[in-house]
């Protein structure tokens, strides 16, 4: 389980790291924390002749709000982004993070890496989904924006060009009253979810639901928005037991031969009914 | 193509403050931390997996826990790196090792470099971590001949030694 | 004082916490090469050819092996009661000749200057394989039936042998029956991952002719033999050195054809040679264990009597017999009947191939499977009868005035014989210390398992002591640390007979020139058999000094002891473990474990609740966590430790053990084995305890690891049942 052999070159800015990618020619992979690239490249399941280290990327750190929005640097370690004191729903970052493997690993790992690694069960693409966030990805060619819905392609698969670079996650003002829950399920403390939720539910001043995200992750290849909580709604136990059945049996899981897929929609009915349940917790 | 690429086998000096003394690591791009440090001589750091899941191979990265396995050597550049070896100074064991010892929380051995680095590091950075947090911490590695009672009695033990 | 019976600490541990442990990854020679393995990616095909043409042509290769260039030889079977004539066809060659029999197989090994290089050059080697028309073998009933396609095409069946143990009239004990229960139980693959893997280093030197190897461990001189013979060397040229060694649990020191590729290739090259296992080769290459499937029949009283019980079990050897020829097959037989009584018994277990890696030896090997099948019988029968299961227990224990007890197996069977212990006052012990009533008032699940199990197997041990005039004390025994402090525990025992301070005391165990002969450390035995070989020897040495003076002691030179032990010890082990189970999610969460184990005298607690304690969270992880599945082509699908899910602190319940202690008739110490007691009943302990959890639906409890999956589905069954 050596490392298979690459071209290794240091980038201490995003121009550099541009070009870089640029030079490589598009058989390069970056590499920040590690945590989700170097066990793949121990097994030999993937050789890009050539690797970029940002992890000393200057400027990419930052969690900066403006207006209720905030914009998160892709190289925030999760272990930060676990304390980091994010008001309403945004929150639903930091409960994510703190499910990540162990701490070892948040001191590590970074908020780009997850993204752009695009594990199935991997826990913050479910949250950035849920917030409506938006990947901010650069190349030479300049900037742009990606919805997350069209950002996840598929299992280790994002709509990120070879010479883009992922340099934050942007996630837009959630309505005055919304609150977010993030539950997952693991076999072991650590490991990767068999099964994730994230919600994220706004309530109008009669305390219906106004608005809401029911996400799912590890089950299906990507995860996805399930219509499970519908508008006008009111989060009593009923109805969170209701949307838990919904959610679960819309579920398209998998094959998998650890897992069947009954038990995995059993496993979502119970996390999301959790989910819901810790919200309707907070709204109280 | 700039001058900026290392070839993959190509021997890089790597600058490190390693166990508070600075020292020049000699490694290739490709070999991980762990890599450099045993051949370094510090031998004290162990390969259970080289997949970041058992931690035996956990060390401190600018003062916090990393898996050595998992970071690449290069990657520790101009950072501070102290392994297990720094724990201790001469015969004068760092509470955590003493602790582990009194509580007989080893019998292999083997992952015990992983688990005391990381004990040390919550002990000492955290004096007030409440027990599920220690529970917590400590569940980042593998043991397999301990069953963790004596493990976490020995950090408990620690914990209480440091408040 | 005595100082045995005192928890001393060890003498390594100060080394091990400051990580200046040596273990064999750690040991780097002038000029060494690395080697690599390259195994069969399938389970089944035949070999045409190994091109390493390309391999050879990379920089810094020195060589590569195939199987016409090593010895045509195969790795024998280590104890002769182990091995059986069938079994001796079905022995593996150092490197795949003309066909793959599992995926892992050694085929071919690269030597290069790096481990890197190696590896970059092991992808090169091209294996010709053709995989035929017949599908891989991997489950151990269907392998058995007639129409299976061969894993070995020397024997006429994938049933390598079959094990019958038989006592008293079955069909007369079933006829008498007020019940009979019958079911299908099952253990899953999984086995002892150490976490340090395997590792050689091996050199030659031509001027003295010795081939020198680091990394041994377990049953060095036995090792030490078979290397040299097939290597055409005199055992007196051949030295195994133990260095520091990260766990054993039975599946590290057996031989395996590295153990002989390895030195064969610091003889052929003039160089040494360096293999360290990696992590994922592990998952493949080293023992695997447990799988068997007991079809089984109880035939009980009303009052709660059992009566008999009849077994048929298929016992997964794996792709080749190893050196512990068929015991994981042998064994169940004289576990099942475990310590009750009974009227009659009939077991017949069948030793069966698959295509999947080689099964050896791990911890309370058959042993463990068979109290899971026996105790999960007891909690059905209780069911059955609506008798509670600690009582049914309670009525069936061999009773203290029937010791030593014996079941007569029949001419030629040697007969199972339990020496010593109390049982039902054991049993009552850890009811007490377990607080049984107030864990059952918790509302959690509770359960219980008892059993037997053998331990400190003969046939003998040799150890010697000498004072020597800088003040110490070197005792030399033919033993294996693999970290369970046996060296420890000898210092203890030479420490009292001689009057010395402990301190004083260096147990040579490392090194087969400094130490003659030793059959090893297995099957729980160290402690009892060269324990009291140590302790002849420095009751010896002491007569000879007319006393414990040490200036006499040292004049008196080197004196030696031979311990003798012809029959095995069977040791009284229970369990209670306490659940909870999340019927949402099929979560089990084990709270609690108590394991009482009979180890005659604990020679040093704090070592005895060690091996209690580490036993039995290998065994709570054997029942709820730990599988090592294939797909049915007979792919491995656990590749790495995050598939095959040993548990971490979170999953493990705060364990209680309690060394239980008897008088021990077969050894002057009073000692039996304490390094297997924890694990064999803990899966069944466990395994009752979620059945108990579950209520009706947990009647269907008979299959291992009861994963959140498999607890789904039973709970969904029983709703639909019950609709």
């Amino acid at each position: 389980m050596k490392l298979p052999p690459f071209a290794y070159a240091r980038a201490r800015s995003v121009d550099e790291a541009l070009e870089l990618l640029g030079e490589a020619g598009g058989d390069a992979k970056l590499v920040a924390g590690g945590q989700s690239l170097v066990p793949v490249l121990a097994y030999r399941l993937f050789r890009p002749a050539r690797l970029v280290d940002v992890d000393s990327v200057s400027g990419l750190d930052g969690i900066v709000e403006r207006n209720g929005e905030h914009e998160v640097g892709a190289l925030v370690r999760h272990a930060r982004l676990e304390r980091a004191e994010l008001g309403g729903a945004h929150r639903l970052l930091a409960l994510a993070a703190r499910h990540i493997g162990h701490a070892p690993i948040r001191t590590r790992g970074t908020l780009g890496g997850s993204l752009g690694h695009a594990d199935p069960a991997a826990e913050l693409p479910v949250a950035a989904l849920a917030l409506d966030a938006r990947v901010v990805a650069r190349s030479a060619r300049g900037e742009r924006e990606i919805a997350m819905d069209d950002f996840l392609l598929g299992p280790f698969s994002t709509a990120l060009e070879p010479d883009e670079m992922i340099v934050a996650l942007r996630v837009p003002a959630a309505p005055a009253r919304s609150f977010a829950g993030f539950r997952e399920f693991a076999l072991r403390s650590g490991d990767f979810a068999l099964a994730s939720v994230g919600v994220v539910v706004a309530f109008d001043e009669d305390g219906a639901v106004s608005r809401a995200r029911v996400v799912v992750g590890g089950v299906e290849p990507v995860p996805r928005s399930l219509d499970a909580l519908p508008l006008g709604a009111r989060l009593d136990p009923d109805t969170i037991a209701e949307v838990a059945h919904v959610a679960a049996a819309s579920c398209a899981p998998a094959d998998d031969r650890t897992v069947d897929a009954a038990t995995r929609r059993d496993l979502v009915a119970a996390l999301v009914r959790g989910a819901l349940t810790d919200v309707g917790a907070q709204a109280a | 193509m700039t001058g900026r690429w290392h070839q993959a086998d190509e021997r890089v000096g790597v600058d490190v403050v390693l166990n508070g003394s600075s020292v020049t690591l000699h490694a290739s791009p490709r070999w991980t931390l762990a890599d450099a440090v045993r051949a370094h001589g510090l031998t004290g750091t162990h390969l259970g997996c080289e997949h970041g899941v058992c931690g035996a191979c956990t060390v401190l990265l600018d003062g916090e826990p990393a898996r050595s396995c998992l970071v690449l050597a290069l990657q520790a550049e101009d950072r501070r790196v102290d392994t297990v070896e720094g724990l201790s100074d001469g015969d004068e064991l760092h509470p955590v090792q003493a602790a582990f010892r009194e509580q007989r929380a080893l019998q292999c051995g083997f992952c015990t470099p992983g688990f005391v680095v990381l004990a040390a590091w919550l002990v000492d950075s955290e004096p007030d971590a409440d027990d599920e947090r220690v529970r917590d911490v400590l569940s980042s590695n593998l043991c397999r001949c301990t069953g963790y009672g004596s493990i976490l009695a020995a950090t408990l033990a620690a914990r209480a030694g440091h408040a | 004082m005595s100082i045995v019976g005192s928890s001393i600490e060890r003498a390594r541990d100060v080394a091990l916490v400051t990580g200046r442990g040596r273990f064999v990854a750690d040991v780097d020679l002038p000029r060494q090469l690395h080697a690599r393995v390259i195994r069969s990616p399938v389970a089944r095909a035949a070999l045409a050819g190994v091109g390493s043409e390309a391999a050879l042509a990379r920089r810094g290769v020195v060589a590569v092996v195939t199987a016409q260039d090593v010895p045509d030889v195969r790795i024998p079977i280590r104890l002769p009661v182990a091995a059986t004539a069938n079994a001796e066809l079905a022995l593996q060659p150092l490197l795949a000749r003309d066909s793959v029999r599992y995926v892992g197989e050694p085929v071919a090994v690269v030597v290069a200057e790096d481990p890197w290089l190696a590896e970059d050059a092991a992808e090169l080697v091209e294996l010709d394989l053709d995989y035929g028309d017949e599908a891989a073998v991997v489950d151990p009933s269907d392998a058995a039936a007639a129409e299976a396609p061969l894993v070995d095409p020397a024997l006429g069946s994938n049933v390598v042998d079959v094990f019958p143990t038989v006592f008293g009239d079955v069909e007369a004990a079933f006829v008498e029956a007020d019940v009979v229960v019958r079911r299908r139980l099952r253990v899953g693959r999984h086995t002892a991952v150490p976490m340090e893997t395997r590792g050689l280093v091996a050199e030659h030197d031509p001027e003295t002719g010795r081939l020198t190897i680091w990394g041994a461990a377990k049953v060095k001189h036995f090792n030490r033999g078979v290397i040299a013979n097939l290597l055409g060397l005199e055992p007196e040229a051949v030295r195994l050195v133990e260095v520091d060694v990260g766990g054993g649990f039975g599946v590290r020191g057996e031989l395996y054809p590295e153990d002989v590729i390895v030195p064969f290739l610091a003889l052929s090259l003039g160089r040494p040679v360096k293999w360290i296992e990696d992590r994922a080769e592990h998952l493949v290459a080293t023992n695997h264990a447990r799988e068997q499937i007991h079809e089984i029949a109880v035939a009980a009283r009303a009052d709660g009597t059992l009566l008999a019980f009849e077994d048929r079990a298929w016992c997964d050897q794996g792709a080749y017999v190893r050196t512990q020829g068929l015991l994981p097959s042998m064994l169940p037989g004289l576990h099942l009947p475990g310590p009750y009584v009974w009227q009659a018994f009939s077991v017949t277990t069948h030793a069966v191939l698959t295509n999947r890696t080689p099964v050896g030896t791990y911890r309370g090997p058959g042993m463990t499977e068979a109290t899971f099948v026996r105790e999960r019988m007891v909690d059905l029968v209780a069911g059955e009868l609506s008798i509670d299961p600690i009582e049914l227990r309670r009525r069936n224990l061999v009773p203290a005035e029937r010791m030593p007890f014996t079941y007569d197996l029949g001419p030629g069977a040697p007969p199972i014989v339990y020496g010593s212990g109390d049982y039902p006052a054991f049993f009552e012990r850890l009811l007490t210390e377990a607080r049984i009533e107030d864990l059952k008032a918790e509302g959690v699940g509770v359960g219980v398992a008892a059993t037997v199990e053998l331990g400190g197997i003969g046939p003998f041990e040799e150890a010697s002591v000498e004072a020597l005039e800088d003040g110490t004390v070197v005792v030399r025994a033919g033993v294996a640390s693999l970290g369970q402090g046996i060296e420890t525990a000898l210092a203890q025992i030479a420490a009292d007979e001689l009057g010395v301070p402990v301190e004083r005391v260096v147990v040579h165990h490392h090194d087969t020139d400094d130490v003659e002969s030793g059959f090893g450390s297995f099957a729980s035995r160290s402690a009892v058999v060269a324990g009291n070989a140590v302790a002849l020897a420095a009751r010896e040495l002491r007569e000879r000094a007319a006393g414990t003076d040490f200036a006499a002691l040292v004049a008196a030179g080197e004196t030696r002891g031979r311990f003798e032990k012809e029959h095995p010890s069977f040791s009284f082990g229970a369990a209670v473990s306490a659940v909870a189970v999340d019927e949402e999610t099929g979560r089990v969460t084990a709270l609690r474990h108590v394991v009482a184990h009979d180890v005659g005298r604990a020679v040093n607690p704090a070592l005895v609740h060690g091996q209690l304690a580490g036993g039995a969270a290998q065994g709570i992880a054997g029942a709820l966590f730990e599988e090592l599945p294939y797909d049915e082509d007979g792919n491995p699908l656990a590749l790495s430790l995050a598939d095959y899910a040993m548990p971490t602190l979170s999953e493990v319940p705060p364990i209680e053990t309690i060394a239980l202690e008897s008088e021990v008739l077969d050894n002057p110490l009073g000692i039996k084995g304490a390094g297997e007691g924890g694990i064999t009943s803990a899966p069944a302990a466990v395994a009752n305890a979620v059945a108990d959890a579950l209520g009706q639906a947990g009647r269907a409890v008979d299959r291992l690891p009861l994963t959140p999956a498999r607890v789904r589905a039973m709970l969904r069954e029983s709703d639909e049942e019950g609709r």
